[in-house]
């Protein structure tokens, strides 16, 4: 295969991700605390024109253009009334601390309930964590109130505030399934989170832009079938020069 | 690329399920007692082709790594307990409760369930029960020449004989209420039972202090599902479902192009 095959190759194959990731983007526009996910493109140089560039010479190295990682958009959703006093949304950055069996998770999925002990928890079961690291506790009678500052009152008596932490780094998180997130690399921590809000009887909607993610799709979708025009050029021209070369018997 | 078109399938599917869960609310939009049910989604579990965090050279790491995801599955509808509005009736065993607690009735295999509608009758035998017949628990019976019943916002029945001036009582009626509402199961009929996930009842009288909530008689309680808020989900779900649906068909188109570059 010559450079302009396989870089369209490579093109082709980047593409597909770039779909795949937009079906999991356009599949969770109805997921509460989904964040959508982007691609960041990048040219990839083989390790033999990497090692040749250091050594000075600059030879006609192949390139190709790859998917190497995926960012992922944090921005706000838009929030949405329920009415549930369990439902908790955050406005600004920030995440809700869970206790999982694999350790602390983060979501913006505050779509809590009680547990049959009266423990908040998540629709998985794993309970929300306090600013110092212990479940809340609640009497499963009484009216459940929460102020913007995550403190959580019942009968006007102080329980407990909600964890909200966020991160310096936010890219050290990995996206785990269920809208939670991980820590993923050791160069980030969680910090308390400054100026964020709680607000309750209120989910903060997945932010996947449908009108946007339509109009990425068509163009996913062109660009696939310019590279699919590349290749099939390609190949008529390796079979044109195929045609010249034909020693006549 | 298969990935795209099963994650896209599975957007499908779960916007279906979330049009047949709006159906459901607005089909018993005037039941009474009757509480709505949301669908909540989640994502499903990423596919990581590089590990973030993963050391890129002797000195770097890969500071995000490249995770595809593979789709969304409805994680669970669950009810939302709302108050309904009132409605009055003026029929005496029309109840309301103003409050957090569920009316029990004791279903004829003998378990008890819990409910919310309050549209009580009485039975040939002057047994308080629900439209289905089942009585409520503890049972509560009035005899047939009962002029008036009165029930008062503690549950008190009270009743009055012919010729008589002094009412009578014929029994309290008790509510219950769960450490979780949302994890009960639906047997239809508007009738709840406790699950794992509810919890066991917490059982006492109206007005008490485990915050039951009081009754006001000669009112129903309508279901709480807003047709406007159930008619801009649909428009939301139906739109979503698009979306996945072109999702398809651009996999479909990029597969056939594949299929094409050999000619």
């Amino acid at each position: 295969m010559d450079n302009l095959m396989s870089a369209a190759a490579s093109g082709m194959k980047a593409q597909m991700e770039s779909l795949e990731m937009l079906a999991n983007n356009v599949a969770n526009t109805g997921t509460v605390g989904f964040k959508s996910d982007r691609e960041f493109y990048n040219l990839y140089t083989s390790p033999d024109a990497s090692a040749a560039a250091a050594d000075g010479f600059h030879p006609d190295a192949s390139t190709l253009p790859v998917i190497e990682r995926q960012w992922t958009d944090f921005s706000q959703g838009t929030l949405l009334p329920t009415g549930n006093p369990l439902d908790l949304a955050l406005t600004g950055p920030g995440f809700f601390v869970v206790k999982s069996a694999a350790g602390p998770l983060y979501t913006r999925n505050g779509n809590f309930q009680l547990s049959k002990e009266g423990q908040l928890e998540t629709q998985q079961g794993y309970a929300v964590e306090d600013d110092k690291g212990q479940p809340i506790q609640l009497d499963p009678a009484q009216r459940v109130d929460i102020s913007a500052d995550g403190v959580v009152r019942q009968q006007g008596q102080e329980i407990a505030q909600i964890a909200v932490v966020d991160f310096s780094k936010i890219s050290g998180l990995a996206k785990r399934d269920g809208t939670y997130f991980q820590i993923d690399s050791n160069v980030v921590a969680p910090n308390p989170a400054k100026d964020t809000q709680v607000k309750q009887a209120t989910l903060e909607n997945s932010n996947v832009p449908a009108a946007e993610a339509a109009v990425r799709l068509v163009g996913v979708l062109r660009q696939f079938e310019m590279l699919q025009r590349a290749v099939s050029l390609g190949t008529q021209m390796d079979k044109s020069i195929q045609d010249i070369a034909k020693v006549t018997s | 690329m298969i990935r795209a078109l099963f994650s896209a399938g599975s957007g499908m599917n779960a916007q279906q399920m979330s049009i047949d869960n709006i159906a459901n609310n607005l089909a018993n939009a005037n039941t009474v007692g009757f509480k709505m049910r949301r669908t909540q989604f989640q994502d499903l579990i990423y596919q990581n082709y590089i590990q973030p965090g993963a050391a890129a050279g002797s000195q770097t790491v890969v500071p995000a790594g490249l995770q595809l995801g593979l789709g969304t599955r409805p994680v669970s509808n669950e009810v939302i307990f709302t108050q309904g509005s009132f409605q009055e009736t003026d029929n005496p065993l029309d109840l309301v409760i103003q409050g957090r607690g569920f009316f029990q009735v004791r279903l004829p295999s003998g378990e008890v369930a819990y409910t919310r509608a309050g549209e009580f009758q009485l039975d040939r035998d002057g047994n308080i029960v629900t439209s289905t017949g089942d009585p409520i628990e503890p049972q509560i019976t009035i005899p047939p020449q009962a002029q008036s019943i009165t029930i008062g916002s503690d549950g008190t029945v009270s009743y009055t004989q012919p010729g008589q001036t002094a009412s009578q009582v014929a029994g309290q009626i008790q509510l219950a209420n769960f450490a979780n509402p949302a994890g009960l199961n639906s047997l239809g009929t508007g009738l709840f039972t406790p699950t794992d996930a509810s919890g066991d009842p917490t059982v006492g009288l109206p007005g008490g202090q485990e915050g039951l909530g009081t009754l006001q008689q000669g009112y129903v309680e309508q279901s709480n599902v807003s047709v406007v808020e159930e008619f801009i989900n649909m428009i939301v779900s139906q739109r979503a479902y698009e979306a996945n649906s072109k999702v398809v068909k651009a996999a479909d188109e990029m597969y056939q192009d594949v299929n094409n570059i050999s000619q």
